[in-house]
């Protein structure tokens, strides 16, 4: 390794520099907002209903431009240069709360597109890997069913391997659960619990108090799209410094 | 629901009833036009000579041979179906360019179809029909190569798209309807395309497509389903629209219903049939846009 790559490997993969984002009204969803994420680390974002969370995942792959501040993003910089723009969102794979399926395509089509389109494999490699990404998800048996055929559950594994066919470095959820029943909230808990173990550096909005305590090593709570407080998940939740940090946990625990 | 039972089939026995009283004055008053129209106007029905415009026999090739009106129709029927690929086309472009990024093109977008759904359509025809006929056709040499065809080609081209020394002054027409209605589609193939949910765009997006591949690999095949019955119906308005290009001589239906009017005077017998004619196209093309509009609804559930 020599040594740019060695320092590049010891950056933050995510690296986030006074950003603010303010929609037409104007509306302030994100304001002098600045976080940095280690390799293989998994922050959880927690934070009020309107306070930027989904805002904030949607800038870090450039499905909305900042108005201010960088974004940095495994070496690379998110600017108006469209290629950049492209590499970053190759290294960047997002899970919806509404799994935004394909609807015309089957499982397996939703999982191989974009290997074909994006990575340019043959139809045969792409299904290949396909298969053994909906195998990782416990869907192996499902390839030729369309995403209504699904329960909400299985759409949103559907989902997860989708973003994973393209091997992203970075993997981003925004409340992936909260659309879900109960009953299937765990099957996708479990799948990112293990994707977690395994080391994927991963941001995760999430009401899922539970899991955020077991799963994170960072939390990091927001408000009017401005960072509150962070801290290591253990005693982010034992001692919250913040008084609005501990009225929000008070709220929801 | 059982108690609703009673009250709906009431209110069907009272229509019926009143279905058939607005029949009978419709009917009433159909013949009383007909009687004005023979006994005030002093209008001689000569339906008896109107069937040998449809067909008539020909003497020295010894066979039936299709007439004006048969003839116009055919013509109706081709152009129509030539129409309809360029303006889809031009529909297609024209609703990409409306939902460009680029500034110009939604602009040249926008300007195209306000223009063709602001303008009275003969406007249209003259202007777009005499530019092409007069920059377009002799810029491409066609005349040249239309008059050194040979026979099979000619009788071909005949049969498919117009009598070679029309064919001048027929693809101009058919271009210039497709310009026309290409505004049309444009905008119903716009309003497809932003019905598909945004989540779409922004979940292809995040798996690093391009825009042009979102839209041809995941938007556009969303949006088929949906704009299917539209078209349709933009082609039965397509029919009937074309009787327009009978301003510039284009030999198709209503054309030739106004030069037999004008050597026969059987206005009232030519236009009926005219009428029937057009039925005939357009009617079941409306049936099946019906069928097709029940099966897209049922597969959209
Ligand atoms: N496309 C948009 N146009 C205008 N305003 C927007 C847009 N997207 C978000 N906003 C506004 O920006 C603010 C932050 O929204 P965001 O969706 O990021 O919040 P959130 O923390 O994800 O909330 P929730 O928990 O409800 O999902 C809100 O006030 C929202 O109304
Ligand atoms: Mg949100």
């Amino acid at each position: 390794m020599n040594d740019q790559a060695k320092q590049e490997s010891n950056s933050p993969i995510i690296d986030v520099r006074r950003i603010e984002k303010i929609f037409p009204g104007p509306v302030v969803a994100l304001r002098d907002f600045f976080i940095t994420v280690e390799r293989g680390e998994v922050l959880v974002i927690i934070g009020p209903s309107g306070s930027g969370k989904s805002t904030f995942l949607r800038c870090l792959n450039g499905l909305e431009e900042i108005d201010a501040g960088t974004i940095r993003i495994d070496g690379i910089s998110l600017d108006e240069n469209e290629a950049n723009r492209l590499a970053i969102r190759r290294k960047i794979g997002m899970v919806f709360q509404s799994f935004n399926l394909f609807p015309h395509l089957t499982v397996l089509g939703n999982v191989d597109l974009a290997q074909r389109l994006v990575q340019k494999k043959s139809r045969r490699q792409a299904a290949e890997f396909s298969r053994r990404l909906l195998e990782q998800v416990g869907l192996a048996d499902m390839e030729d069913r369309y995403p209504h055929q699904l329960s909400g559950g299985q759409q949103q594994r559907v989902a997860i391997a989708r973003a994973l066919a393209m091997m992203p470095k970075i993997m981003l959820f925004d409340e992936a659960t909260s659309a879900l029943d109960p009953e299937m909230i765990g099957e996708v808990l479990d799948v990112m619990r293990q994707l977690a173990r395994d080391g994927m550096t991963m941001v995760v909005v999430t009401h899922e108090m539970g899991f955020a305590r077991e799963v994170s090593d960072r939390i990091l709570f927001m408000d009017k799209g401005r960072l509150v407080e962070e801290g290591e998940s253990q005693t982010f939740f034992r001692n919250p410094r913040h008084a609005r940090t501990r009225e929000f946990l008070q709220q929801i625990l | 629901m059982a108690p609703m039972l009673p009250m709906i089939g009431g209110h069907r026995k009272k229509s019926k009833s009143l279905d058939c009283l607005l029949l009978a004055l419709v009917f009433a008053a159909t013949g009383y036009l007909g009687y004005r129209v023979t006994m005030q106007l002093h209008y001689t029905w000569h339906w008896g000579d109107i069937p040998q415009y449809i067909v008539r026999f020909d003497k020295g090739q010894h066979r039936w041979v299709a007439n004006y009106l048969l003839l116009g129709l055919l013509t109706t029927l081709r152009l129509s179906l030539y129409a309809a690929v360029p303006a889809l086309v031009i529909g297609l472009a024209m609703a990409l360019a409306r939902i460009s990024r680029s500034l110009f093109w939604r602009m040249t977008g926008r300007t195209y179809i306000e223009l063709m759904r602001n303008l009275p359509p003969l406007v249209i025809i003259f202007l777009v029909y005499y530019f092409l006929a007069d920059q377009l056709i002799p810029l491409i040499g066609a005349d040249d190569l239309l008059q050194n065809l040979s026979p099979r080609t000619a009788h071909w081209l005949s049969l498919l798209v117009a009598p070679p020394a029309t064919v001048t002054a027929f693809v101009p027409a058919v271009l210039t309807l497709a310009v026309f209605e290409g505004a049309y589609i444009a905008e119903i193939l716009r309003g497809g395309i932003e019905s598909v949910d945004s989540g779409q765009w922004e979940a292809a997006h995040a798996l690093g497509l391009s825009r042009g591949q979102c839209l041809r690999h995941i938007i556009l095949p969303q949006t088929f389903r949906q704009v299917l019955p539209p078209l349709a119906g933009q082609f039965i308005s397509l029919i009937k629209d074309s009787s327009i290009v009978s301003v510039i001589s284009i030999q198709e239906l209503t054309y030739q219903g106004t030069q037999l009017m004008a050597s026969t005077y059987m206005t009232i017998e030519v236009w009926l049939l005219v009428a029937a004619m057009y039925f005939v196209l357009t009617f079941p093309c409306s049936l099946l846009l019906g069928r097709l509009e029940r099966s897209c609804a049922r597969g959209a559930t």
